[in-house]
């Protein structure tokens, strides 16, 4: 007996000991490379991404295909929690400067079969684009609880976002798989592997970075923040191979700024997380690194509300941050119904052109109720393209996803425009 | 019809109706059916928890409650389950008690930090630590010398299924111990120590 017994042990961790040897830490990060001449037209567009009238929409991500058009996620239905919530997509031909319809991507009917498993609420989608290609996309799914009881489910896509493979459960937690959340966009380690900025909210309120290899299967975790740092929805700068910034949303009460921390050996460690110069009312933001070096973020700068959204840049590596565009603000505003009908139809004629009274009143159904009107734009998320273009999503309302694109120029002239380097994050 | 899109969905559904299957056997009396019985009983709750209900069949709900049972939690109830079979327990269960100790101590370690109690987390260790693996072998090898089997069994079946890729995890923990487990070695082991006190105190009475 003793034996078998013995011999199975070794055979057993002789198995493991292969196993652990596919588990292999990265060696820095990936630096893409992306057009750098701004000498194009000046030009800042935008309109919805969404099209479906009387949801509510929320949480939306982009990404670039092969051909250069951008595919945008995000999740829609009834009201956010909503059994019939579903993920949608549509894609965005900057050639004819227009948005497909959008489609259904994911249900929860349609996860429930493929996770073998109930599920009952669907969240934030965040795509991922994997060295041999293949397009990825992580969904927030909730089987018991509110979004603490979120777990992250996975399917890919050979055919850019055509079909897609059944999804798949990512465990991610030994307490019951419970509480992993995504928002920020995901990278790329210099070995081809690929991480995912997620978050943690049950008890403990953390960043965390999850760091897949080739297959897409998870082979390491590492904190960002521990639960007392209240630091929510990381998003990561690459500064070059070794360095990189993290800047996260802050939920306590204690200030309200938005939390940082960086590496400098490729993400081996991590610096204690601290409060940056950007405000945050504990709310979600985006930001990128230029291949100047400048990095450049959107995110709800003020220390309460999301009615006000702003496009930031920083060019001593995210110690101080000027204000160079506000995208939206309506900080001030009167909330009765009347004067939110008024103002938000001067809002949607700026992006579309027919229909307006149709976009007005399902702005109103979402974000109006029986104490008056609130302005949201929140949630962004944004890429440079590889031609340098940017491409700026966010919630509009919670009833829109509304699609901001700019160039190189734009930005640049915008930077010029703008007062001389403040250290002020404020306007 | 079930459609499995991935190996791992069978054998996660098998835990949960493993779960199942023990928490109707355990029931009071349940035990003492003629083996034929006994053996009916658990085919039938296997099928009725099996079967598509809705889309999905009951396994299925209880699994997204609870996950995928740990290797040492399917063991300790298959065990549970096949004693009545048998006749007496189908291993030999010396190391019992030593394996719910540990159990109930990694549980409170590795629980309030993977729950954000501090920076670092030691659920990092089960993506191939190869310290963590080092210190299962040492374990695994004194539990077989000093003659607990039982936990030996765990510690290497854990390793074997996480190594093949058993469970859609593809951390070592999730083979290891999972919290219901932890409630139960702790409550054992709260219910053993409280026995123990009183046996104590009787005696000295």
């Amino acid at each position: 007996m003793n034996r078998l017994l013995l011999a199975f042990i070794l055979i057993a961790f002789g198995i493991g000991a292969f196993k652990a040897s596919q588990y292999h830490t990265a060696a820095g990060f990936l630096v893409s490379a992306k057009a750098v001449a701004s000498n194009g037209e000046a030009r800042l567009q935008s309109r919805f991404a969404s099209s479906r009238q009387h949801t509510q929409t929320h949480a939306s991500s982009v990404i670039e295909l092969k051909d250069g058009r951008i595919r945008a996620f995000w999740f829609s239905g009834s009201s956010e929690g909503a059994k019939d919530v579903e993920i949608h997509s549509a894609v965005f031909d900057p050639a004819r400067e227009q948005w497909s319809n959008e489609q259904t991507v994911a249900t929860r009917e349609g996860t429930e079969q493929s996770l073998m498993r109930y599920i009952s609420k669907l969240g934030n989608p965040v795509a991922a684009r994997a060295a041999d290609g293949t397009l990825w996309l992580y969904y927030v799914t909730v089987s018991m609880g509110g979004w603490a009881g979120s777990s992250i489910t996975a399917m890919s896509s050979g055919d850019e976002g055509a079909t897609w493979s059944p999804a798949r459960r990512l465990i991610t937690s030994p307490f019951l798989n419970i509480s992993t959340l995504i928002k920020g966009a995901p990278f790329s380690y210099s070995d081809g592997t690929m991480g995912l900025p997620v978050y943690h909210e049950f008890i403990g309120k953390f960043g965390e970075l999850l760091h897949f290899d080739r297959t897409g299967k998870i082979i390491d975790k590492q904190r960002l923040s521990a639960g007392k740092d209240h630091g929510l929805q990381p998003v990561l700068l690459t500064r070059n191979t070794n360095e990189a910034l993290v800047l996260m949303r802050h939920t306590g009460d204690e200030h309200r700024k938005v939390i940082s921390v960086s590496t400098s050996d490729g993400g081996q460690h991590w610096t204690e997380p601290q409060k940056s110069a950007l405000s945050n009312p504990d709310a979600a933001l985006s930001a990128l690194s230029l291949p100047d070096g400048r990095m450049l973020a959107v995110l709800n700068n003020q220390e309460q509300g999301r009615d006000a959204l702003s496009l930031v840049v920083s060019t001593d590596g995210g110690d101080n941050w000027q204000n160079v565009f506000n995208l939206e603000d309506q900080r001030g505003q009167q909330l009765d119904e009347a004067h939110y009908l008024k103002t938000a139809t001067g809002l949607i004629k700026d992006v579309v052109a027919t229909d307006v009274g149709e976009y007005v009143t399902s702005t109103k159904a979402a974000i109006c109720t029986g104490n008056g009107c609130r302005f949201e734009f929140s949630y962004p998320y944004m890429i440079q393209a590889s031609n340098g273009d940017f491409h700026l999503v966010y919630t509009w309302n919670r009833s829109f996803i509304k699609h901001v694109w700019f160039t190189q120029a734009w930005l640049d002239q915008r930077l010029k425009e703008a007062a001389p380097a403040s250290s002020s994050a404020h306007d | 019809m079930i459609n499995f899109t991935d190996i791992t969905d069978i054998t996660g559904l098998a835990s949960s109706a493993v779960a199942i299957i023990a928490l109707v056997v355990l029931l009071p009396g349940v035990a003492r059916l003629q083996k034929t019985h006994f053996a009916l009983l658990v085919c039938a709750i296997a099928i009725v928890v099996l079967i598509p209900f809705g889309g999905l069949p009951l396994a299925a709900y209880v699994r997204g409650w609870m996950g995928d049972l740990s290797i040492t939690s399917l063991l300790l109830l298959l065990m549970s389950i096949l004693r009545p079979l048998c006749g007496r327990p189908p291993f030999d269960p010396k190391g019992r008690t030593t394996l719910l100790i540990l159990v109930a101590l990694a549980a409170f370690g590795l629980y309030p930090m993977a729950l954000g109690t501090s920076l670092f987390d030691p659920y990092r260790l089960g993506y191939g630590d190869p310290w963590l693996l080092g210190g299962l072998l040492l374990l695994a090898l004194a539990a077989c010398f000093r003659q607990l089997p039982l936990l030996a069994l765990a510690i290497a079946l854990s390793i074997f299924t996480w190594g093949a890729g058993w469970y859609e995890s593809t951390n070592l923990w999730d083979y290891l111990l999972d919290p219901l487990l932890a409630i139960y070695a702790i409550s054992a082991l709260l219910k053993r120590a409280s026995r123990l006190a009183v046996a104590q105190f009787d005696r000295g009475g």
